[in-house]
């Protein structure tokens, strides 16, 4: 792959309209935003709304962001018109120009200077890189710098992408080269059924419409209104009137139209003003919202995988766990009754995201979201950490986040399994009758692809601590405590054991068992509830893993 | 008298019909999506093995979900379009 300071190879290509574009004559100008796509990557289709938002901000210089197709032309311009592409998108159908700059992967970024030397080159989707190629074009060009990737829209910071269509096998290659004319199922797509596709949707829109309006009859309560239109017909809330809404809009400092993700399963836009209706329904203040807005981009983060949370029919749901100070700030309450009724923020906010969910998601029960149980946490779930009672580093610390800083994080949890220990009088014995209730997650035999999180009651965390527990010490404790034993086994067909094979056996506590997890990173800990009691709590996860959901936290800021 | 915020997805885009039904399945390309539930192959097998023997299916496309957490990928689905109809499975 050529790289920095390397001259740009010159070549020549066929633009959508027949034109033909060069690269000498453009670089002469000014300088070139080059990137190499493939029309059925995930991670290019992710960059070209990126691709477009610095097209725009280059305004009449927009042509100096240029994307080269390494698919032929009915897919480019099915991509073209789905994202409505306002930048010049080459043909590369021979893959001469993918030959010669040799992006090992797509989407592939090549900053050409002015006079066509190469000033960075990167391959996959990386908000950083896109920053910092946008920033160069436009202080470059004497134009106010504007960050195009939002490192808060909800996207994955990095996501890698394909393969470039030069290194796939040949005869893959050649079946792209000769524009799948050979191929049946690729041509029936491109010339039987374009014309029938439905209009596809925009994965990054920016800005969506304002919601509308209504005026209800002198004699109609809002509240049974609000009940009988579906806005929450199985609890009560408060109307969403136009001056409640408005308040809450006056205090964000965001547009009402922005789009802060789309919610899966049905991908509604949670715009600000759609998030605010809700947030007055859940019984918010207007200062809520600066939990509330990354609580829903973490929602909307596909590494959650809430179109899997809410389609499952298991009842996890995501728990909104708030570290840092804006939680106290708020008014979050992390002390004695965390889980329950014990402060409007938690009951408040938790209780919005769940509208959002449902009202912008459309996961209603009984019709997608097919949980057999359900959960009383689907009402809210929202809990803070107890860093006046925490003998370690809070969650968003261990995060990476600074001591100052605020996070919120999304964990799909199943329901809480209360952990009582008052007679132990060391760490260990403590860890061990936590690592009990650990074993049974998901199901008992059940090991790997689970995942938990413990929360610590401050009595038993002061435990850990005076007996020398540090916070990751006590959670390798509980990786290599928590297991199931292999007698466990004895019933073939039960769950867990069509799965004996991919599990791992170590002997614990003199006996063989199969270990509960893969790692100690499926054990999450936080410290909350009040200072008398000694009882924990273990709460556990969907499918654990990158084809289950992931915990998401996103920092606390407007 | 209250004016309300619509709290609810109002979408811009067209409500899709869905596609034609098939009359019969008599000769038709059918395709089953296996959405990676364990044991979806030998299920599917057996359905294979009955829709061309029962109903004179012509043709059986077999495809695979990566993962049933989530949705098909696009290009799987594209893949699929020029079947005449789609089966897709669960199992477990």
């Amino acid at each position: 792959m050529l790289a920095p300071g390397d001259p740009a190879p010159d070549f020549s290509l066929a633009r959508l309209d027949g034109t033909h574009w060069r690269i000498e004559e453009e670089t002469a100008e000014g300088p070139l935003l080059l990137t190499f796509i493939e029309t059925d990557c995930p991670t290019c289709r992710l960059t070209v709304p990126y691709l477009k938002r610095l097209a725009e901000a280059l305004g009449p210089s927009g042509h100096r962001v240029v994307a080269v197709s390494q698919d032929g032309d009915p897919e480019t311009r099915e991509l073209v018109e789905a994202y409505e592409v306002n930048f010049p998108v080459l043909l590369d159908v021979d893959l001469h120009a993918s030959r010669s700059y040799d992006p090992p992967s797509v989407p592939a970024l090549f900053l050409v200077g002015q006079g066509g030397k190469i000033e960075f080159s990167e391959v996959g989707f990386h908000k950083g890189d896109l920053n910092s190629a946008a920033e160069k074009m436009l202080s470059g060009l004497g134009l106010p710098v504007r960050i195009v990737a939002d490192p808060d829209d909800g996207a994955p910071s990095m996501k890698p992408g394909c393969t470039s269509r030069h290194l796939e096998s040949v005869g893959a290659s050649e079946a792209v080269d000769s524009a799948a004319a050979a191929e049946p199922v690729e041509s029936a797509w491109a010339v039987g059924s374009a014309d029938a596709l439905p209009e596809p949707i925009d994965l990054r829109p920016e800005r969506a419409p304002r919601a509308s309006r209504f005026t209800l009859a002198e004699d109609e309560d809002p509240y049974e209104h609000c009940m009988s239109a579906g806005f929450s017909p199985f609890l009560p809330v408060v109307p969403p009137t136009a001056e409640r809404v408005d308040a809450f809009l006056a205090a964000i400092p965001h547009s009402p139209d922005r789009v802060v993700g789309l919610v899966p399963p049905c991908y509604g836009s949670a715009t600000v003003e759609k998030i605010a209706a809700n947030a007055v329904m859940a019984g918010c203040k207007p200062e809520h919202m600066e939990a509330l807005i990354p609580v829903v981009r973490a929602a909307c983060d596909e590494r959650f995988n809430l179109h899997g949370v809410q389609a499952t029919t298991h009842a996890a749901t995501p728990l909104i766990m708030l570290s840092g100070p804006s939680a106290a700030r708020l008014g979050f309450a992390s002390g004695a009754g965390v889980f329950g009724n014990v402060a409007r923020a938690n009951s408040s906010v938790g209780r919005a995201l769940q509208l959002v969910m449902a009202n912008l998601g459309g996961a209603l029960p009984g019709e997608i979201d097919m949980s057999a149980l359900g959960n009383p946490g689907r009402f809210s779930y929202c809990v803070a950490e107890n860093h006046e009672e925490s003998p370690w580093e809070p969650l968003h610390v261990e995060l990476g986040f600074g001591q100052d800083e605020s996070t919120v994080t999304l964990f799909a949890a199943g329901g809480l399994t209360e952990v009582s220990e008052h007679t132990a009088r060391t760490g260990a014995g403590v860890l061990r009758t936590i690592a009990a209730t650990l074993s049974m997650v998901w199901s008992w035999r059940q090991c790997g692809r689970v995942d938990a999180v413990v929360v610590l009651c401050p009595e038993h965390a002061e435990t850990l601590s005076s007996d020398g527990f540090g916070k990751s010490d006590a959670r390798d404790f509980l990786f290599e405590h928590t297991g199931v034993p292999l007698r466990a086994f004895d019933h073939e067909g039960t769950e867990g054991t069509q799965l004996r094979d991919s599990y791992e056996e170590v002997l614990m506590h003199g006996e063989p068992h199969y270990r509960k997890f893969k790692d100690p990173s499926q054990i999450r800990i936080i410290v909350a509830g009040g200072t008398a009691g000694k009882f924990s709590a273990v709460l556990g996860g969907w499918l654990a893993g990158a084809e289950g959901s992931q915990m998401v936290t996103y920092p606390v800021k407007w | 008298m209250s004016t309300l915020v619509n709290p609810l997805d109002e979408p811009s885009r067209d409500r899709q019909s869905p596609a034609p039904r098939l009359d019969s399945l008599e000769g038709k390309t059918l395709a089953l999506l296996d959405i990676s539930k364990p044991r979806g192959k030998e299920f599917l097998d057996r359905v294979e093995q009955i829709l061309k023997e029962r109903y004179g299916v012509a043709e059986i496309v077999r495809e695979s979900k990566p993962t049933y957490t989530k949705p098909a990928p696009g290009a799987l689905l594209q893949r699929l379009a020029f079947v005449d109809g789609v089966i897709e499975a669960l199992a477990d």
